[in-house]
């Protein structure tokens, strides 16, 4: 049995995933600067500034972070990259959500009707206990559980 | 739709009604948006806000931009923001200002096809007028400039950074989209940056360089390592003037830029300069405060950390782009009589780069009437425009091409070059970049 972290579900949702984890915080709009036209098939991340995850495809993961930071534009990139189908599965907070992510986050799911699973408040031993290719189970009361971790 | 029993924020009796769709199922949707906003920041309440908006996304830029059907669904309601809002700076289409190739013109005009409409739908949702498009609305030729302890739900970090820093003025970091939604609705969830307790200061910074800072490697300096929380910086106070005067405003404005960019700072005190720091001093530091001390070697560390993005790492730099955020009246006769004096100083009359300064319409207007140095400039090869630089990269066309800045928020953004002020005026007249 895998740890478990008990976050607060701001979008909750039920799923099975694999974590991709920056311990720096995620410049939304730099991170998915390349991944916003029309024909965007996958999300590698183009924040050359991130060294964990810049290069690295952020579609269908569950994004494991401290928060978010950077330009308020990033608002309307979630509604995007949720409509374009190539959002990250999940956004796993280590700390309280910032209001950027909060509310880019919520408006892609009440106006696009594309859930991006949020979770926040799972505390910093989470980020020190995640590693990238984790996979993690998520339940809708918030709850992580590392269920195969790479480390062994 | 919420279940209005399990909320734990308090909701006023006409904003449930609201919420439960008594004014018709788009507000209900912008409420249940507005409301689900507050909750995840555990806001007590939502709090009318009381001043004009000030909001991030002027271009129809597909990704970046509230989709033009959602704008459309908002309009044809007949809603509109409470108060009248100014925007962000306009697209890029004053080619002849701008120094683009023809290949990026053309797909500047292919990217923005839909601005037109935009703009148009702007209007509609209260979009102050045509010129109230710059990402410094608090100069005084453009107007935005809200009183102290005004509510406000800006969005544009640059700016909303500023509002609370400089102004006094109360507004949480909002993104896009939410923007516009809590606008309309005229509430904002009373959190964060809203409350007396987010407004204190978790970091003391103290500045011991040997002159005054540049305040864009400052500001980055400052975001990188508080992030998200409130920095109270002292040692400046012998550079810059409590009265606010245009020297101070502007250090302030481009540090509190880079605070945003690099990190997510949404508030800074710097004692005995802005408002909150001269009425409470060194009592907004929370109990704990961590401390982080700034001189030039941090500086330079970090300068020499920027790594070069150009495709070719010794090409002559062809374009420098002057104005992110978009420069006060001051700042450009700083540039105007600094590009002078270098040209004097070399015997030349004209720059070897091609440049472009970028300003608020009001203020560009202003300056143009100042015929002799506006003139001088021309001659000199300076191009002027109202435009947003940032937006010319996004035709991907000029990426890695050697473009120089002396803006560390376009730095970060893009793969320009940046070169602090002195350096870079340096570099425009001689062509060589160090």
């Amino acid at each position: 049995m895998g740890k478990t972290f008990k976050g607060r579900a701001i979008l909750p949702a039920n799923l099975i995933g694999e974590a991709l984890v920056s311990r720096q915080g995620f410049n939304t709009y730099a991170s998915f600067y390349n991944s916003l036209h029309d024909d965007a098939e996958s999300a590698e991340c183009a924040d050359s500034g991130n060294t964990e995850l810049f290069g690295r495809n952020m579609m269908g993961k569950i994004i494991c972070l401290p928060k978010t930071s950077g330009s308020t534009s990033a608002g309307a990139v979630w509604q995007r990259v949720a409509s374009l189908g190539v959002a990250p599965k999940a956004m796993l907070f280590a700390r309280s959500i910032d209001s950027l992510a909060a509310g880019g986050l919520i408006v892609a799911d009440i106006w696009t009707h594309h859930r991006i699973c949020t979770v926040d408040q799972l505390g910093e031993d989470f980020l020190l206990a995640v590693q990238d290719g984790d996979w993690l189970k998520v339940r809708e009361d918030g709850t992580v559980q590392i269920i195969n971790t790479q480390q062994g | 739709m919420i279940d209005a029993d399990h909320l734990n924020i308090h909701l006023l009796q006409d904003e449930l009604d609201i919420l439960q769709g008594a004014q018709g199922p788009l507000l209900q949707k912008i409420m249940e948006t507005v409301v689900l906003y507050g909750e995840a920041l555990e806001a007590g309440r939502l709090v009318d806000i009381e001043g004009p908006g000030h909001f991030v996304i002027p271009w129809s830029s597909p990704g970046i931009a509230p989709p033009i059907e959602l704008l459309e669904e908002l309009a044809d309601a007949g809603l509109k923001t409470k108060f009248p809002f100014t925007l962000d700076p306009k697209p890029p289409f004053d080619f002849e200002n701008l120094y683009v190739r023809p290949e990026e013109e053309a797909v500047i005009k292919a990217m923005y096809c839909n601005q037109a409409r935009y703009d148009e739908l702007m209007i509609q949702l209260g979009l102050r007028d045509q010129d109230a498009y710059t990402c410094n609305p608090y100069q005084p030729e453009v107007g935005n400039i809200p009183a102290r302890d005004t509510v406000l739900a800006w969005s544009e970090s640059a700016c909303a950074v500023y509002a609370n820093s400089v102004l006094g003025a109360r507004t949480n970091r909002n993104g896009a989209i939410m923007d516009i939604l809590t606008n309309i609705i005229g509430k904002t969830p009373l959190a964060g940056l809203l409350t007396d307790e987010g407004r204190r200061a978790t970091w003391l910074v103290e500045i011991r360089t040997d002159n005054l800072p540049n305040p864009q490697l400052l500001g980055a300096a400052i975001g990188l390592k508080v992030f998200e929380d409130v920095p109270y910086i002292v040692n400046l106070d012998c550079y810059l003037n409590p009265d606010l005067d245009s020297k101070t405003t502007d250090f302030l404005q481009e540090m509190g830029t880079a605070c945003a960019t690099y990190g997510a700072v949404g508030l800074f005190h710097v004692e005995n300069v802005t408002p909150e720091a001269v009425d409470f001093g060194k009592d907004l530091l929370v109990p704990g405060f961590q401390t982080y001390v700034i001189d030039d070697h941090e500086l330079q560390n970090l300068l020499y950390s920027f790594p070069l993005l150009w495709t070719d790492e010794n090409p002559k730099a062809e374009r420098c782009y002057i104005g992110c955020p978009h420069l006060s009246l001051h700042q450009l006769y700083w540039w105007a009589n600094a590009i002078q004096l270098a040209l004097q100083a070399h015997s030349k009359k004209r720059l070897a780069i091609d440049t472009v300064l970028y300003a608020a319409p009001k203020v560009l207007e202003l300056f143009k009437k100042d015929e002799s140095v506006y003139f001088q400039l021309k001659e000199a090869g300076v191009k002027f425009s109202p435009a947003c630089s940032e937006t010319i990269f996004e035709t991907r066309l000029c990426s890695g091409r050697p473009i120089l800045t002396n803006s560390t928020k376009l730095r970060a953004y893009t793969t320009a070059r940046f070169i602090p002020d002195e350096a870079l005026v340096e570099a425009l007249v001689t062509g060589k970049v160090d």
